[in-house]
């Protein structure tokens, strides 16, 4: 009896295991989740503990990540995102990495402009990192359409290279754009100062960029080049003369 | 006979300090979910003198431990007096049903209750181990209490109730659970408590156990003192000898 | 003062060698872990997420600790009896409820300090971003979890041990929110709502004065002046609970 009792106890529990893990094998994985995802406005979170702020920013976080994977390659679809990355951005105006990826995702989902505020939104937050006007002048190099654009872009690139740390590549890009959109003025001075700041690839990419913007005319371009003595080093000025008037000697 | 008892006990108390005095001692308490009031003390007078070894007797729910909470603070008279002959340093308590702390060991436990008394910590290990070994317990020094048997509970309460010899020792019930053995040791320890003439007073159901320990006795019934006298006035008055259960049960009944 | 001391030595040995605390530590622990899996889903910022979750989790899990511990701490001495044994001594009450907190404020340093220093050990070696400002938080939960200690055991003290508990956890939510209490008081238009409202805000602790995690992660540093302002005022609202808590339990019956 005893035998028999243990049997069937033994059954039972594998016939239960049989019926649980049955169940379970048969079960669909989630879909995809709705991309309409109801975010609440940021004035609901700015009321709640201002000792949690950045943790509900950092949950929305982690959100905004898995929204975007999810349904960036899927449906194509991030109705939500913009809600999403205004309350990470709003609850830590210091998480920068949320304004850049935020405004490449919403790239993505169409929304170039939003992009271009969020960063906006971010410089405002971190005025000393020049990644903010450096991004803010891509966005609007590529995808203003402005007519004046190229100068826009300029300014943004002008901005990023008064600030620390900035790749010297960035003021040669804003003297370009300056170039591009008609501002001689601002370009030639810019490239003066790549010229007094940069190593020789710098100085040579300068020299040539102003050897086609200043004046032909000598008397004129010494006057031009007058202008510039304070924006170098007075021990690169003489050379800078030398350079830029190689051709009239 | 009475009128002798009451001279001798005047003559001694003229002599003698009265370590209890409680006197029109009333408590009313309010129970249950409507906080009805229920009066266990309708009036307690009793008197304990130093030396004495003193059985409170009653039936269950006479206000026997309510009296002794009372008269240590615990709770407080709603009329009447009680005061103590003496401050808490001289003071040992074993609790009805004692219950320690689970994870100290026998001789934590003793030396946290020497410490409560503000003795130096110079000696407190040799304290400690002759208090355990009085006992009993001096095996059982670094085990858990939570492995305690109900003897040894019961051992260690009567330990710490004695860490600070004090002159008077309050036990209550401090037979109950006890086998035989365990009943001897604490009686030993009584009388040997009663030679160094400590006072003691104690509660316990165990009329043969009281009998042969005190030397004056209280029962009481329905919150009142029904009875005090010396106990051998209870065993033979009226000239008859006879057991403290037939007195005990007549006094109840009454 | 060594009484109290006494009283917190034993509450703390008590409470470390109460196996439920190491469940909960172990708990926390794997939560901490857990953060390692979720920093694999934030893009590059598992050193913040690590950071702040990990914080959350020290947060959230020495509140746990912290209220269901302190609720019970003269709760359980009350149920099983103990404090029959503590008060029949030179103990006051308030020695009794002083020591008692600081006996479990010392557990609950080496438990949120565990945690702590656990969470900056996994930073450093997982996210290599080690932060001192990690330890700092983690002391000042640890000054927050003292005040919703005292609350609850001041709540203990009249209150069972459940009802202390949740009333706790209200306390700790309600701080939380203490500048919308504010808020409320600038724009009501009632005065009577505005007073009670005040009232409202200076009885309940503010917690959030300071944003523990803001620092730790780079949303701004720490301004040292605000947090030992916010220092002291816990400090002092920890006192006036245990003042409270003294009153309360001297009043009390046992």
């Amino acid at each position: 009896m005893r035998g028999a009792r243990k049997l069937l106890l033994a059954l039972s529990v594998a016939a239960c295991v049989a019926v649980v893990v049955g169940y379970q094998s048969t079960r669909a994985a989630a879909g995809l989740s709705n991309p309409r995802v109801f975010v609440p406005k940021v004035s609901f979170y700015q009321r709640f503990s201002p000792a949690m702020r950045v943790t509900i920013g950092d949950v929305y976080w982690l959100f905004a990540v898995q929204y975007y994977g999810e349904h960036v390659d899927t449906d194509h679809r991030l109705d939500s995102l913009p809600a999403t990355l205004d309350v990470v951005t709003s609850m830590s105006p210091r998480f920068k990495q949320a304004y850049f990826f935020g405004a490449f995702a919403l790239l993505d989902a169409g929304r170039p402009d939003l992009g271009y505020a969020l960063l906006e939104r971010g410089f405002k937050a971190n005025p000393n990192d020049w990644h903010f006007p450096f991004y803010l002048g891509f966005f609007a190099y590529t995808f203003a359409s402005n007519k004046d654009k190229d100068r826009i872009a300029a300014q943004w690139y002008a901005k990023a290279a008064a600030l620390p740390g900035h790749l010297p590549s960035v003021e040669r890009l804003a003297a370009d754009l300056y170039t591009k959109g008609n501002a001689k003025g601002k370009a030639i001075e810019l490239w003066a100062q790549v010229y007094g700041q940069g190593d020789k690839y710098a100085r040579d990419k300068a020299v040539a960029a102003l050897d086609r913007l200043l004046p032909d005319d000598k008397t004129a371009r010494e006057k031009a080049v007058a202008r510039l003595k304070d924006l170098m080093p007075a021990s690169r000025f003489d050379q800078f003369i030398a350079d830029v008037f190689a051709g009239y000697l | 006979m009475s009128a002798t008892v009451q001279d001798t006990s005047e003559k001694q108390a003229a002599t003698t300090t009265t370590m209890l005095e409680a006197s029109g001692l009333r408590k009313t308490v309010a129970v249950g979910f409507f906080r009805r009031k229920v009066e266990i003390l309708k009036g307690v007078d009793l008197v304990v003198r130093e030396g004495e070894t003193f059985g409170l007797l009653g039936p269950n729910g006479a206000g026997k431990t309510t009296t002794l909470k009372v008269a240590l603070g615990f709770m407080r008279p709603t009329a009447g007096t009680v005061r103590l002959g003496v401050g808490r340093q001289e003071l040992g308590y074993l609790p009805e049903n004692p219950y320690f702390y689970d994870y100290l060991s026998g001789a934590e436990f003793l030396a946290l209750c020497d410490r409560l008394f503000a003795f130096d910590a110079a000696g407190r290990t040799e304290r400690v181990t002759a208090l355990l070994r009085d006992v009993g317990l001096e095996r059982a020094a670094n085990v858990h209490l939570r492995k305690y048997s109900k003897g040894m509970l019961q051992r260690i309460g009567i330990a710490q109730a004695l860490i600070n010899d004090p002159r008077l020792v309050l036990l209550d019930e401090p037979m109950t659970g006890l086998d035989p053995v365990g009943r001897i040791e604490v009686k030993e320890i009584i009388m040997r408590l009663r030679q160094r003439g400590k006072t003691v007073l104690f509660n316990s159901h165990i009329l043969a156990d009281v009998a042969e320990l005190c030397t004056r006795i209280a029962i009481m019934k329905d919150g009142r003192v029904a009875w005090t006298g010396e106990v051998a006035d209870a065993l033979g008055s009226n000239g008859h000898v006879r057991d403290l259960e037939s007195f005990f049960m007549e006094v109840v009944r009454a | 003062m060594r009484k109290v001391l006494a009283v917190a030595v034993n509450t703390f040995r008590e409470t470390i060698r109460d196996r439920i605390l190491g469940v909960i530590i172990l708990f926390a622990l794997a939560m901490i872990v857990a953060s390692l899996w979720l920093a694999s889903i934030s893009l590059g910022q598992e050193g913040r997420m690590m950071k702040d979750f990990g914080l959350v989790a020290v947060s959230a899990f020495g509140l746990v600790v912290a209220v269901f511990v302190a609720a019970s701490l003269v709760r359980k001495e009350v149920e099983k009896r103990t404090v029959f044994v503590i008060f029949s001594k030179p103990v006051s009450r308030s020695e009794f409820i002083w020591g008692k907190f600081v006996g479990f404020g010392a557990t609950m340093l080496v438990v949120v300090g565990g945690m702590t220093l656990f969470l900056f050990a996994v930073t450093w070696a997982v996210a290599r971003s080690p932060s001192a400002a990690i330890l700092v938080a983690g002391l000042l939960v640890y000054v927050q979890l003292l005040v919703v200690m005292a609350v609850t055991v001041f709540f203990s003290t009249f209150s069972s041990a459940v009802l202390a508990s949740v009333l706790g956890i209200c306390v700790y939510v309600a701080g939380q929110l203490s500048h919308n209490v504010l808020s409320l008081t600038q724009v009501s238009h009632s005065e009577a709502l505005k007073a009670v409202t005040r009232g409202v805000f200076y009885v309940i602790p503010n917690l959030s004065a300071v944003d523990l995690r803001a620092s730790v992660v780079g949303e701004g540093a720490a301004r040292w002046a605000g947090v030992a302002a916010w220092t002291a005022y816990l400090g002092a609202y920890v006192v006036i609970a245990l003042l409270a808590a003294s009153w309360s339990f001297g009043r009390k019956e046992f």
